[in-house]
């Protein structure tokens, strides 16, 4: 690991551990020799209350490249998680994730979660990811949103 | 007339040095070849070589200390055996090794008056920037891209180190542009490079690890739905083997993707949509227009194929790919890793799928389609090697080491070389340290332990709290995090049990930040692992059973020195700057949303120059466009 990754991944850490967001969550996956793997970490997002989305903790993975923070992390949802702007595979397709556009080095994790939830209840209808999310939420909204909801409640917190 | 009679007249007193010296190459490639010339002919005392590679076919316009008969041994031991000939007097020492092993400790480059690095990767370059700035052995870093070069030198404490300056990293494309919205012919050639041949012949995307799937069995149903494209490739990948096999591929990535792809109609609004190409009439047409076999196609690579050549290659190569992958399976032992094939420009046998492949999705999209020759370039990520170029940088390095040698380090120079008309070099005096530098403006020292008893807690509670004054607020890391003030799950553990052993560097980051002041910067801890001997068995449980007799107080350890840990300078205000994003969060994030989002996984693609990173510096503005307003971020 680089010295500017590690440094800054271990000050991401503590940064997160002053002050986080009320509902997410974000640590380092354990890897099988018990330390704490800084480049893969598991995240929540909770989804906004008021929408569709609310009552969900759901879960990412981020996993940050040796050239971070010059280049971004990649952020996964479980496969065929139910979203227009989600890759089949689970990744999630935005611009601030994304090198040639809005990613900067500064963007912490931080920003990174809130970013993904607010793209949870605003999709980009520019810019599909899957067919089956998108084309129900352009052509069958009470679709989209009964599958929405249902995805909620599996991902409800219990 | 002696040997030495022209350069002991151009040297003057220095030879006496250079004579003396022992200096370390790393690296027999382009630049190290010449190098290895002119350290041999100049009559460096001594010379130890290590490089890992073999000899390859392509090396041999430039690095002329190899010949044909060469090709697959080890560019150190020949360049070693080539090079002793010119200079029976130099003592020639070569290793076919990576840099990187343990028996290349620290206290072995410590032997050494001068390191040479001829490298061609940013990982190797900063290992061994950091083992010299340990062992505190100066460095002539070199590297080279086409025409232009550069040579640096590196002394600890006194000039910066390779990573004081942030590199360059190599570019890359999201996936998104890959598999959905390729535009240019580089696209599709990493599509078929990265995607297409390693989902067919290279690690099975299937079988690596996956998020847990929280998602219950209530609508199993709609999960399988979704999960069909996965299964589509599992259900190609069971006929591997058979003659439906490429038919099934060619169907799946050029007819049933693509449609799946236009299904989205509002992708295509703005951006042209992609054309299905069928294999039944491919393969009609093929038979008709190609008389020549699929090899003698493949065999000519400055023309660009034709769209019924291409198919022929690509049916003929997916066919000899997968009798090759077969037969490796078929080979490989019971129990044993399964087998898999990987890209290689220089496997003619994968550069024709990728050419191939690459061509038939560039038709899809209406991209124009590239010659194999061009494609090689491109899919290799071949950077341009010019033995001129080379042959002057590796000189530069010898009269940067004279002054090294000559203890007149002020006089030493950043060297840059490039191709303008008024003047080709161009040089700067060497920096101090950036003192914001993690690697080398960071505090070092030895610590002598033995591996198997020393605990983490012994680590943090004696050395670093009681010995070095350390709050608790501090992390300690190694390729992992090991320790932090919300993280004490592995005190109990040995060092050996937490991978840390003879050579390892520790990382002591402190994170605490006093009133008015800044943490202290980084410690780097080099474990020296000393190990207990079984005929001192006995002595050893007598010492142990003392040791609880007294608790914690004589745990055994010894630093090689008391480090001095200044505190970190205030950081610079550009940071400052840059935390923009935080209170424009959402505008930043919002302007996001309405821009093009793409991105998807991150396919890497061309390491262009991690060399000649300060040849060129990028002017950083950068405007976040949200419809009507716009934000600069200096």
């Amino acid at each position: 690991m680089s010295s500017l990754c590690l440094n800054r991944l271990q000050e991401e850490r503590k940064q997160w551990r002053k002050d986080h967001p009320f509902g997410f969550y974000a640590k380092p996956n354990k890897s099988a020799d018990g330390g704490l793997d800084l480049m893969n970490w598991s995240v929540g997002i909770p989804g906004k209350p008021n929408t569709i989305w609310a009552g969900g903790l759901y879960k990412l993975t981020i996993q940050f490249p040796e050239e971070y923070p010059t280049k971004p992390p990649k952020c996964k949802f479980a496969p065929n998680f139910w979203h227009p702007n989600i890759y089949p595979s689970g990744t999630v397709c935005l611009s601030i994730l994304n090198e040639d556009e809005g990613w900067k080095p500064a963007i912490t994790i931080k920003q990174i979660l809130l970013g993904i939830q607010n793209l949870l209840d605003d999709p980009n209808p520019e810019s599909p990811a899957q067919a089956d999310a998108f084309n129900a939420f352009k052509k069958d909204k009470a679709l989209y949103e009964r599958k929405v909801r249902l995805q909620a409640k599996e991902y409800a917190v219990s | 007339m002696s040997r030495e009679t022209y350069v002991t007249e151009a040297l003057g007193g220095i030879y006496e040095r250079v004579k003396a010296a022992r200096v370390l190459m790393v690296g027999a490639g382009g630049i190290g070849c010449e190098l290895l010339k002119n350290l041999v002919l100049t009559g460096f005392g001594e010379i130890h070589l290590v490089d890992l590679d073999t000899i390859d076919l392509s090396n041999l316009n430039r690095q002329f200390l190899f010949r044909h008969e060469h090709i697959k041994k080890s560019k150190a031991l020949v360049a070693r055996d080539t090079a002793s000939k010119f200079n029976p007097d130099v003592q020639l020492m070569a290793s076919h090794a990576n840099i990187k092993d343990p028996q290349f400790s620290v206290a072995w480059f410590k032997r050494f008056d001068l390191v040479f690095n001829a490298l061609d990767n940013l990982d190797a370059r900063r290992y061994v920037n950091r083992m010299c700035l340990t062992a505190e052995v100066p460095l002539i870093e070199s590297g080279t891209t086409g025409f232009n070069g550069q040579v640096q030198v590196i002394v600890k404490g006194k000039t910066e180190c390779y990573d004081c300056n942030p590199k360059e990293v190599p570019k890359s494309f999201p996936v998104c542009t890959i598999r959905t919205t390729p535009s240019q012919p580089i696209h599709c050639i990493v599509w078929a490079k990265s995607y297409l041949f390693s989902n067919l012949f290279g690690i099975d995307e299937d079988e690596s690890p996956d998020l847990d799937n929280s998602v219950n069995s209530d609508n199993a149903s709609e999960i399988e739905n979704l999960r069909r494209e996965n299964l589509e490739l599992k259900h190609i990948k069971d006929a591997f083997g058979t003659s439906e096999f490429t038919r099934l591929v060619f169907e799946k990535v050029f007819k049933i993707d693509i449609d799946r792809l236009l299904s989205m109609e509002d992708a295509w609004k703005h951006r042209k949509a992609p054309v299905p190409i069928l294999y039944e009439e491919f393969q009609r047409s093929a038979n008709a227009e190609v008389k020549k076999a699929a090899s003698k196609v493949a065999s000519d690579d400055q023309p660009v194929w034709s769209l019924a050549e291409n198919f022929v290659v690509f049916k003929d190569s997916v066919e000899r790919l997968s009798a090759r992958l077969l037969q490796l399976q078929k080979n490989a032992a019971e129990g044993s890793t399964r087998p898999v094939l990987s890209f290689d420009k220089d496997d003619d046998e994968t550069l024709n799928f990728v050419v191939a492949a690459a061509n038939l999705r560039s038709q899809v999209f209406g991209i124009e389609r590239k010659s194999k020759f061009e494609i090689k370039q491109m899919a290799g990520n071949i950077i341009p090697a010019i033995a001129t170029t080379n042959a002057i940088i590796a000189g530069v390095c010898v009269l940067q080491s004279f002054k090294i040698l000559n203890n007149d380090i002020d006089h030493a120079k950043v060297v840059f070389l490039s191709r303008r008309p008024e003047r080709i070099f161009s040089t700067e005096s060497l920096q101090p340290p950036n003192p914001h530098c993690g690697v080398c403006s960071v505090a070092r020292c030895g610590m002598e332990v033995d591996v198997s008893k020393f605990t983490l807690h012994d680590l943090v509670e004696q050395v670093l709290r009681a010995k070095l004054g350390y709050s608790e607020e501090i992390s300690v890391v190694t390729d992992k995090l090991l320790y932090d003030i919300e993280f004490d799950d592995n005190v109990d553990k040995t060092f050996k049990e937490l991978g840390i052993d003879d050579g390892t560097f520790v990382t002591i980051i402190d994170e605490e930040e006093p009133e008015g002041s800044t943490p202290r910067v980084n410690l780097e801890l080099l474990v020296y692992a000393k190990y207990v001997i079984v005929v001192l068995v006995v002595v050893t449980v007598a010492l142990t059973i003392h040791r609880e007799g007294l608790g914690d107080v004589d745990v055994n350890y010894k630093l090689t020195s008391i480090p001095e840990i200044p505190r970190k300078p205030v950081p610079k205000p550009t940071e400052e700057a840059n935390e923009v994003p935080v209170s424009n969060g959402k505008v930043a994030v919002s302007a996001g949303l309405k821009r093009k989002a793409e991105d998807d996984e991150l396919v890497e693609v061309n390491t262009l120059d991690t060399k000649k990173s300060k040849v060129e510096t990028r002017d950083e503005d950068v405007v976040v466009v949200d419809d009507d307003e716009a934000i600069e971020i200096d």
